[in-house]
């Protein structure tokens, strides 16, 4: 329906106001006609304030007035002698006809602001429920565009506009658009700013050109608009405070890995700084046994300082999300005997056993990254469990995956600690006991999550076992198949 | 002393310079150090030196890129220094003609090591080609390079063609290391640069026929994140 159409339909309802107006008079005129003989003057022009009251009620001011008019000539007209003039001889017949027409028009004017105030009356309980209805919807959000969807079809719902956006600005900005499409080819109707204080957070845009926006409805959206952006705030403020308790948390976070850093590489490097200061003075005699054991201690704790770093690293990088694994097709067991190799020297009062099938498949694994997870895993199990036990490491293929487990001899870990103790820090004995950064378990869950596998720990009967999973399937493909060629030279 | 190695020392930290000026001059080495790289590329060019060891974090340039302009007009072997975890450097470098790294901190016996290796592939470039190093031996290996045999003690070890063909490349360069990229190029061919896979697995078969523990390797080492490398004296 055009503009046009519309503004000719509602010319044509007010048409018909007059027309049902003029009809009921018509009609009352000729029943009084009929009953004229009957019937005094004064009387007639008490019964015709009755339809002249209805009318107004009915259908308002504008057919009321013009009915007491019209009444006010056929009463003139029909009823006054002489009849069928507009003459009037009787003196007491003009003051008829003059109160009659001031009693009309008075009504008629009662009437209509009676019904006007009822309408306005409605109009500002259905606002009050309409802005109700959107605080109501509007309560508890924190969502910026949840809060924007709403506003936006609340009021387009109630404007019954052709097309509407909402535009809200900000480090976050986003437009809504009600429906769904390109904006018409002409500038908005109307404009209404989003305000808080905080400044302008954006504004809705709304076409309308049926129905000229009354002033009242301006009032009404602008009461809409400052309401959300009250909620816009209080998600804004929502956020901040969110925002302020991370920092907090990672503050926190900051102090501990500080401590601990601090008293971890304070360690080798005491024992560095006692070697290398004792070798330097006159302490030690160039022929002693002992330089040689300093020299030793120097070499092995600067390794030592080597692996921390190492560890804070890797760590410092699975944080920051940077821990890509470079993935390519391994052969576990091949990672897991470079990895005993290096760590003989180190498992010199364990027992390593490796139990892990020939016919293990390939698996889509960052080399050095799998060498960290086993290096950290048995290096834990070597630091808490008895000197004499066993350390084994097993393999298996589960389904589409790889599961593989570590486990010792060591004391069992409570299990309300089972999943903590691949938090960072964590420890469950006290910390000048053992040494280590306390990350390196929080390592491997981060290289394993990295992988897309899962890692766990469970007591075991006579120990503790770390179990995890790596996928067999790399991006969905499976190993692949080699280019064998079996004929010997 | 004119005829002892001199070694030109790339690196823009100084008490790594000083360390090593202070233990290559001990052992008999002459060196001449360098803390930038333009200034690196110009000792190279008239310092004349037999070998160069740098540093890949350089102040004013990537140490790949030293190494690529070095590669445009030299031989001379190159050994690079780097940090842990930067393995895509190191392997970069290694691809653009390094021919050797160490990971820092290092042990002076490991540098020394690949120095020693690096002085031997640079003669042998240089004088007949590879004429002594028909018969490769490592521990109870024996690899004829000539007659294309391979011996585990008396005992004739069967190869495939393929098993061959990568063990002859690894023995060719024994004490370098060799890039993923290098060894696939040069045994299956450049098509097939990318397949790790193939290394893993014939290593793997090599390693078992070749090697008296497979799971611990003394001649064929594992290189993590890098490459291999074939070792002859355990």
């Amino acid at each position: 329906m055009n503009a046009a159409d519309m503004q000719s339909s509602s010319f044509l309802s007010r048409l018909w106001k007059y027309v049902f107006a003029l009809m009921l008079i018509a009609s009352v005129t000729t029943v009084f006609f009929l009953l004229r003989d009957g019937l005094n003057t004064t009387l007639v022009a008490l019964l015709y304030l009755i339809p002249l009251g209805i009318i107004t009620a009915l259908w308002g001011l504008g057919p009321g007035i013009t009915s007491a008019l019209i009444t006010f000539l056929t009463l003139n007209y029909f009823f006054i002698q002489p009849y069928y003039t507009f003459t009037v001889h009787q003196p007491a017949d003009i003051v008829i006809l003059v109160v009659f027409l001031m009693v009309a028009v008075v009504i008629g004017q009662l009437v209509g602001q009676a019904q006007a105030g009822l309408a306005a009356a409605t109009a500002r309980e259905r606002e009050a429920t309409q802005l109700y209805e959107l605080s109501t919807a509007l309560t508890g959000l924190q969502d910026e565009q949840a809060i924007g969807r709403i506003l936006a079809n609340q009021v387009h719902a109630l404007a019954e506009s052709e097309y509407l956006e909402l535009h809200i600005t900000g480090t976050k900005p986003f437009v809504y658009r009600v429906p769904e499409m390109s904006p018409p080819h002409r500038p908005p109707e109307l404009i209404i700013p989003i305000e808080a204080a905080r400044g302008v957070l954006g504004e809705i845009r709304l076409w309308r050109a049926e129905q000229a926006i009354s002033s009242r409805e301006q009032r009404l959206f602008q009461t809409f608009a400052s309401q959300s952006a009250l909620a816009l705030e209080r998600a804004w403020l929502a956020r901040a405070e969110s925002r302020a308790r991370v920092l907090e948390e990672s503050d926190r976070l900051k102090t501990a890995i500080l401590s601990s850093v601090s008293h971890e590489l304070r360690t080798p490097l005491s024992t560095i700084k006692a070697a290398a200061s004792s070798l330097r003075g006159k302490e030690v005699s160039w022929d002693s046994p002992a330089r040689v054991e300093l020299i030793a201690a120097i070499d092995d704790e600067a390794d030592h300082l080597n692996m921390l770093v190492g560890n804070l690293l890797d760590m410092s990088r699975i944080e920051s999300g940077a821990l890509k694994p470079k993935r390519e097709w391994n052969i576990l067991p091949e990672i897991i005997g470079s990895v005993l190799a290096r760590m003989k020297r180190l498992a010199v009062d364990h027992k390593l056993e490796v139990d892990v099938p020939e016919s293990l498949p390939l698996v889509p694994v960052d080399y050095v990254q799998m060498e960290q997870v086993f290096t950290n895993l048995i290096s834990n199990s070597l630091k808490y469990a008895p000197a004499n036990t066993v350390v084994c490491i097993r393999a298996r293929q589960e389904d589409e995956s790889v599961h593989v487990q570590v486990s010792n001899q060591g004391p069992q870990v409570p299990p309300e600690d089972l999943e903590r103790i691949f938090d960072k820090f964590y420890r469950t004995t006290a910390a000048d006991r053992v040494t280590g950064t306390g990350l390196g378990l929080s390592i491997c869950r981060g290289i394993i999550e990295a992988h897309g596998g899962r890692i766990w720990a469970e007591n075991v009967f006579d120990g503790l076992a770390f179990n995890f999973t790596l996928p067999q399937l790399w991006d969905g493909t499976k190993p692949p198949q080699l280019p064998m060629d079996t004929e010997a030279e | 002393m004119s005829n002892a190695p001199h070694i030109l020392v790339i690196d823009d930290e100084p008490q790594i310079l000083r360390a090593m000026r202070t233990i290559l001059t001990e052992k008999q080495f002459r060196v001449t150090t360098a803390s930038r790289g333009e200034e690196g590329l110009t000792l190279a060019a008239t310092s004349e030196p037999d070998i160069i060891i740098l540093d890949l974090g350089l102040p004013d340039m990537d140490g790949v890129e030293v190494c690529t302009r070095l590669r445009e007009w030299t031989q001379i072997p190159i050994i690079i220094l780097s940090v842990r975890d930067s393995e895509r450097d190191k392997v970069a470098a290694l691809d653009t003609g390094a021919d050797d790294y160490l990971t820092k901190p290092f042990g002076i016996e490991e540098l020394l090591a690949r120095v020693r290796v690096a002085l031997r592939h640079s003669a042998n470039r240089q004088g007949a080609q590879g004429a002594q190093n028909k018969v490769v031996k490592a521990g109870p290996i024996t690899i004829d390079l000539a007659w294309h045999i391979v011996k585990r003690g008396e005992e004739e070890v069967k190869l495939t063609g393929t098993e061959y063909k990568l063990l002859a490349y690894l023995a060719a360069n024994h004490g370098r290391v060799l890039t993923h990229q290098s060894i696939l190029t040069n045994v299956w061919g450049p098509a097939d640069a990318d397949h790790t896979e193939y290394l893993r697995v014939y290593m793997r078969q090599l390693r078992k026929k070749l090697e008296a523990d497979p799971e611990r390797p003394q001649h064929i080492l594992t290189e993590p994140g890098i490459g291999y490398r074939f070792i002859v004296d355990e």
